[in-house]
């Protein structure tokens, strides 16, 4: 390369330089957090569940494990997840988006239908304590007051796959690693279990309970007893509340009055049908007929506003009948007195959970709140989210867990409140870089 | 009830269209160029048709003058929250010019010519799949204007000029859906037509001395209709009927621009001008498609823009080394008329500044080579587009070249 080359170059090279934009981008930090071992415990959400189960690239976006990679450019070491082989679903398939045919009206559309791929899971039932200890403690289906019972581990499907001991309490396997930071989602279930069943058990449950709001003794119990548990070895963390389930889409998608009634001869026929019992009915939007054994004779009533309807109730049975000449059962129904029980047992156990954030000088997230924005829609880089069933974007179809993109706001809400409690600047997640709902 | 769900999806249409600032492009000329794309006070040569008509009969020649010039826009976009960063790629767009005019005889009264000219002629390339896809994955925006041009001199001291503009062009833009397919892969939106509009200029030149000279030109507002361009789009399959491809209307104003300049020769061989354009940017108040088939529902998607005015201060100097040789130098201050809340990925809009060199050199006695080189940068903008939600700071680069060269009839 003679002088002139050079000259030539070195001015191309000059000139090319000068004309890039030059932005430095924001310090990020720690906070002088040590994420070496940092230990998720929880239940379904924290193990990623979506779309009613539960399968490897759903893990894979968990908050957890979103939570892990962020963590991982500041100091954040391995995070091992029990994973699963299975996409299509473990134990069963999962729900996806696709075409089923009405068999009353023989009307086609969209909506969750199971996984048709055949089953995929063959094996991911062994158990393999073997390869942990893991950082990703969620179980499906865990309750707070769980985490105190001896052999556990043998009762649930997930736990049985990676816990060490199937005799232990569950409390037991978050000694396995010694974690030098943590988040803990538990409780949700305590609530979960009693709404998703329409309030069939009560609200004082025990362990064997499955379908009542847990003893608030015993969840504090419990959350104490994880919390210590976790904190043992001095790590900082978060502790999560639990949002207001009745606001979810798996209360939320079908409204109180969705009878609708498109032809008078209906409204006549359901209106000679309830004659001498003040139940009349109209052209248009109907409260739906619920069972209620409190009312004489008929053990039936209309919905009010502020009850709520399961998304597991039969649809079909819906356009057949259900809810009109038949009422619906209570199962499949949150009325007024159950949904007081939710709110006010989800304000206890809340309250327990921020008392307990404070007296162990963790970050507590208020997931409720976060539930709550989220509801109202939020504006993300070109897209509208929010809780609403399949459309918001957030929810995955079982109205209950989220997509990976719900999980990468949760991570975010989670990684807000770490930097704000602990002094930190760690980068959020492009919401967007995750996926949504997958679409035929 | 599920079926119900599904039938409305909350989605941000492809509603924006932002030509600020920078898709303005002040390259008509070298010589302007080079000296902080002013020139409405003195003619300096065919090009003057574009800064003011008024100087076409002041030429002393009929002239034929040409120039293309490299446009290499570059933008870097970083998200504090998130700490992505990107860059649009590197491409180059051509702004071209040919002047044909000049007095029909010397030193005649009457001067005629014909300008084409790229007034807005530039793009914005982003990744695909970067960060920002759902407000704007690429756009750009060719124009070419065509002016006749007659001018008169009513006297050594005054002259007018007008000339007919019109402006043909074409526009393209994508952008991704929010909705994902069984495969994980964004929808898109693909629009593009071809727009045509006409206007005006016209301008008056004052030469008050040998060594004072003043301008004052006025470039009409050409509303570049789109008629009929295609919007496709490649969603899910569940979602294709409400995403037909179909054809829209839109309408891209180009804004109208009041120029005022003096030039003055503190000594024979040096000239020093400056000059203010004022820009009717708020012709950007709202951006609308029309669609001949409903898109996701709606007929029409609007953006609100609410650009604002701004003035366009210039300052340059010509200084004559040679018989052969003239050497300029200058620079501009460019306020961007994007108010805040409206900043968008497609041209993130800041204030900028404008220096320029350049040279002529006299080849011939009739042959003159022009060259000129225009660097911009802008200011680092902390912006938000209220319409997406999409926020972060940004910095626009551009070096532009440009070669071209005049011949005296």
């Amino acid at each position: 390369m003679n002088t002139k080359q050079l000259l030539i170059g070195g001015l191309a090279v000059l000139a090319f330089a000068g004309c890039k934009p030059h932005l430095d981008t924001q310090a990020f930090n720690n906070g002088g957090l040590d994420f070496t071992r940092y230990v998720a415990v929880g239940n379904s959400l924290t193990a990623g569940y979506a779309n009613n189960s539960l399968c490897r690239s759903s893990q894979m976006s968990s908050y957890p494990s979103i939570l892990a990679q962020q963590f991982s450019a500041f100091g954040g070491g391995a995070f091992l997840q029990p994973l699963l082989k299975s996409e299509v679903g473990f134990p069963g398939p999962k729900l996806i988006l696709g075409y089923t045919t009405d068999s009353v009206t023989g009307v086609t559309s969209l909506g969750p239908i199971p996984d048709p791929a055949p089953s995929d899971n063959a094996g991911d039932e062994a158990n393999i304590a073997a390869q942990g200890p893991f950082n990703n403690l969620g179980v499906p289906g865990i309750r707070a007051i769980d985490f105190l019972i001896p052999g556990y581990g043998s009762l649930n499907p997930y736990a049985k796959r990676f816990f060490s001991s199937m005799t232990a309490r569950p409390l037991a396997e978050l000694g396995r690693m010694n974690p030098t930071f943590f988040t803990a989602w538990i409780g949700n279930n305590d609530v979960l279990g009693y709404a998703t069943s329409g309030g069939s058990g009560t609200i004082n449950g025990g362990f064997l309970d499955q379908n009542s709001i847990s003893n608030s003794t015993l969840f504090a119990v419990a959350l104490d007893s994880v919390v210590n548990r976790m904190t043992a070895g001095g790590a900082k963390g978060v502790l999560l509340s639990i949002p207001d389930v009745t606001a979810i889409p798996f209360f939320t998608t079908i409204p109180y009055n969705g009878l609708v009634l498109t032809r008078q001869g209906q409204v006549d026929s359901l209106n000679g049908a309830y004659t001498g019992t003040g139940i009349t009915f109209k052209l248009g939007q109907n409260p739906f007929i619920i069972v209620d054994n409190s009312v004489p004779l008929i053990k039936r009533r209309p919905m009010v506003e502020g009850e709520y309807v399961c998304l597991t109730v039969p649809q079909a049975s819906l356009k057949a009948g259900l809810g009109s000449i038949q009422p619906i059962p209570g199962q499949y129904i949150l009325d007024a007195t159950e949904v007081g029980n939710v709110r006010s047992a989800t304000a206890t156990f809340n309250g327990m959970i921020a008392q307990e954030a404070a007296a162990h000088n963790l970050a507590f997230v208020n997931m409720g709140a976060f539930l709550s924005t989220l509801s109202s829609g939020i504006l993300y880089n070109g897209v509208n989210y929010n809780a609403q069933f399949v459309t918001g974007g957030a929810f995955s179809l079982d109205g209950v867990h989220l997509t990976p993109r719900g999980y990468a706001f949760a991570a975010n809400e989670i990684i807000r409140n770490i930097n704000a409690f602990y002094g930190a600047n760690i980068p959020m997640v492009d919401v967007n870089a995750y996926h949504g709902l997958a679409f035929p | 009830m599920r079926k119900q769900t599904l039938l409305f999806l909350a989605l941000m249409l492809p509603a924006c269209l932002a030509f600020g600032g920078g898709y303005q492009l002040n390259l008509q000329g070298l010589r302007q160029l080079a000296m902080g794309g002013g020139g409405t006070a003195m003619p300096w040569d065919a090009s003057t048709m574009f800064y003011n008509p008024g100087g076409l009969s002041r030429l002393d020649n009929f002239q034929a003058n040409g120039s293309i010039l490299f446009i290499v826009p570059s933008t870097q976009y970083v998200n504090d929250v998130t700490g992505v960063s990107a860059r649009t790629q590197n491409k180059v767009f051509t702004p071209f010019n040919v002047y044909l005019g000049g007095p029909i005889k010397k030193a005649g009264g009457l001067g005629v010519g014909v300008a084409v000219y790229t007034p807005f002629g530039s793009g914005t390339y982003w990744d695909n799949n970067w960060t920002g896809r759902y407000a704007i994955q690429n756009i750009e925006l060719q124009t070419i204007f065509i002016q006749p041009t007659v001018s008169y001199k009513f006297c050594d001291e005054v002259s007018v000029g007008v000339g007919v503009v019109i402006g043909t062009g074409n526009v393209k833009l994508s952008k991704a859906i929010p909705i994902q397919d069984a495969n994980g892969n964004d929808g898109e939106a693909n629009l593009k037509g071809n727009a045509n509009g006409l206007g005006y200029n016209v301008g008056l030149s004052f030469k008050a001395s040998e060594s004072l000279h003043f301008g004052v030109s006025y470039r009409s507002r050409v509303d570049m209709r789109v008629k009929s361009g295609t919007a496709n789009f490649t969603t899910a399959t569940a979602i294709a009927s409400q995403f037909p491809n179909t054809s829209f209307d839109a309408t891209l104003p180009c804004p109208e621009v009041l120029s005022v300049g003096a030039a003055w020769k503190p000594i024979e061989k040096l000239t020093v001008q400056v000059d203010f354009n004022l820009t009717g940017w708020n012709a950007y108040d709202t951006l609308a498609f029309n669609y001949s088939a409903p898109v996701n529902g709606s007929m029409r998607s609007a953006s609100a823009r609410l650009y604002q005015n701004r003035i366009v201060s210039r300052v340059g100097a010509n200084y004559q080394a040679s018989e052969h040789l003239a050497l300029m130098i200058g620079g501009a201050y460019d306020p961007s008329p994007v108010r805040d809340g409206y900043v968008t990925p497609d041209l993130p809009d800041a204030n900028r500044i404008v220096l320029t060199g350049g040279f002529t050199y006299r080849i011939v006695s009739k042959l003159t080579l022009m060259a000129a080189v225009e660097y911009v940068t802008s200011a680092k903008r902390n912006g938000v587009s209220n319409e997406t939600g999409f926020s972060g700071r940004y910095q626009n680069k551009a070096i532009t070249p440009g070669i071209g060269l005049s011949y005296d009839f």
